[in-house]
């Protein structure tokens, strides 16, 4: 299995206290991949149900944020590739 | 400086991480200035401020703190930050001629001020000791007069040299009968505030003790030239003034103004420094209800300071000239409550 990759970028270098800090993450992982299952049924007469699917992800990524201030940052987004956070300075 | 830390984990265990700083800044300081140089304590007593800004001139026999202001190392001690505006002006008419005066057991004569500037026409053009005369070391007794009563002060100050190079070069200068125009002013001022700054650094400070050099901000090219990075890698702050004149002012507007154009023209050593404003106001005549034009300015000041380019550490309301408060109390009122918020809190 391959090693993921991930950045992350602020918005800011430097902030005002009660400041919103915008953090965004992107990762990827060459193993990781959606796939799709679709499940038809058919019957001898040749009728088939309406198809039923069902997405899977091999080798899904987790992704953590901590802070060594104790700041806490909430995720506001994630498609999967790209996650953004917010915490307040 | 405190980090952030993205790990991103797979099934597998495999692990990657990203991290990235950030600085969380201290509140900008809410400042102030009261016309004439005056005591301001009752008018500091009890607000959020913690900056203040004075004049002198290099010429005056008391530089620090300033004849019988008792009030001001109390100030100091108290941890307000003070910028003195030291300037090469010669305030007063009288006694305009050569000084002999002894400073730590060293005679120095300092001949008379023999620039003029501030050239408006029609007006009485103030005189100031010339940057040829600094250059050529004959005002090192003033230098020498306001470095030893400024180490007996007991805190640092930010000295700031000149209170506007703009307003003073505006219609050019004039030394020892030689006319120089606005840039070529501009150009014999850096030199000289690069010797002035050069003479006292390399005398031993105060530690904590900081430099920038004034501008009123409101022209563009000269505000480049006064700004080179050979300069502004002795100084530790960019500072401009900010008014409200104009009926359309807005505080964003006002305070925007001369920051992009640093931001635009200025190398990355000026830009790396913060900015004082010693003097921001807001004029009775196009702002009747003052206080609501000060109400604007805090949220003015944190979109600023989110934005890329130098931050604005300390303002100081001018109230004075262009700035007076009027009725001073509902003045004072809404310059209170706007440093009772973000950013200055």
């Amino acid at each position: 299995m391959a090693a993921p990759t991930v950045t992350a970028s602020l918005n800011a270098s430097t902030y005002s206290p009660g400041d919103q800090m915008t953090l965004t993450v992107t990762y990827a992982d060459p193993d990781t991949k959606t796939l799709t299952v679709t499940v038809v049924v058919t019957d001898a007469q040749g009728n088939s149900s309406a198809p039923a699917r069902v997405t899977a992800v091999i080798d899904p990524l987790t992704v953590t944020v901590t802070d060594d201030s104790g700041r806490t940052w909430t995720k506001v987004s994630d498609t999967g590739a790209v996650a953004v956070y917010r915490a307040v300075a | 400086m405190p980090r952030v830390t993205v790990t991103v984990r797979d099934r597998g265990g495999h692990t990657a991480t990203a991290t990235a700083d950030y600085t969380v800044a201290p509140p900008v300081l809410g400042g102030y200035y009261l016309s004439g140089n005056a005591d301001p304590t009752a008018d500091l007593a009890g607000g959020n401020f913690r900056s203040l800004t004075q004049y002198r001139s290099f010429a005056d026999g008391y530089v620090f703190p300033g004849y019988h202001n008792t009030w001001l190392p109390v100030l100091g001690r108290n941890g307000v930050a003070i910028t003195m505006v030291l300037e090469l002006k010669h305030y007063g008419a009288a006694d305009t001629g050569p000084q002999t005066f002894t400073v730590d057991g060293v005679r120095y004569t300092v001949p008379a001020p023999a620039m003029t500037i501030q050239q408006r026409p029609g007006t009485t053009w103030p005189k100031a000791y010339g940057y040829g005369q600094v250059l050529a070391g004959l005002c090192d007794g003033l230098l020498a007069r306001a470095l030893s009563q400024y180490r007996t002060l007991g805190f640092p100050v930010n000295i700031q040299l000149a209170s506007e190079l703009d307003t003073d070069h505006e219609f050019g200068t004039t030394e020892s009968g030689v006319a120089y125009s606005w840039a070529d002013s501009d150009t014999r001022a850096v030199q000289a505030m690069t010797y002035i700054v050069n003479w006292f650094k390399t005398r031993g400070l105060p530690a904590g003790t900081t430099f920038s050099v004034g501008s009123g901000g409101f022209d563009r090219a000269a505000y480049l030239r006064t700004h080179p990075e050979a300069l502004m890698a002795r100084l530790d702050f960019l500072q401009w003034n900010v008014y409200a004149t104009d009926p359309a002012h807005t505080a964003l507007g006002r305070f925007r103004r001369t920051r992009d154009w640093a931001v635009a023209d200025l190398g990355p050593v000026a830009l790396s420094r913060p900015v004082i404003i010693a003097e921001w106001g807001v004029r009775k005549a196009e702002f009747p209800d003052q206080g609501a034009w000060i109400a604007t300015v805090p949220p003015a000041i944190a979109q600023l300071n989110a934005e890329r380019g130098p931050r604005i550490v300390r303002t100081n309301y001018f109230n004075s000239g262009w700035g007076a408060f009027v009725p001073k109390d509902a003045g004072l009122a809404a310059l209170r409550a706007a440093y009772a918020t973000r950013p200055y809190v």
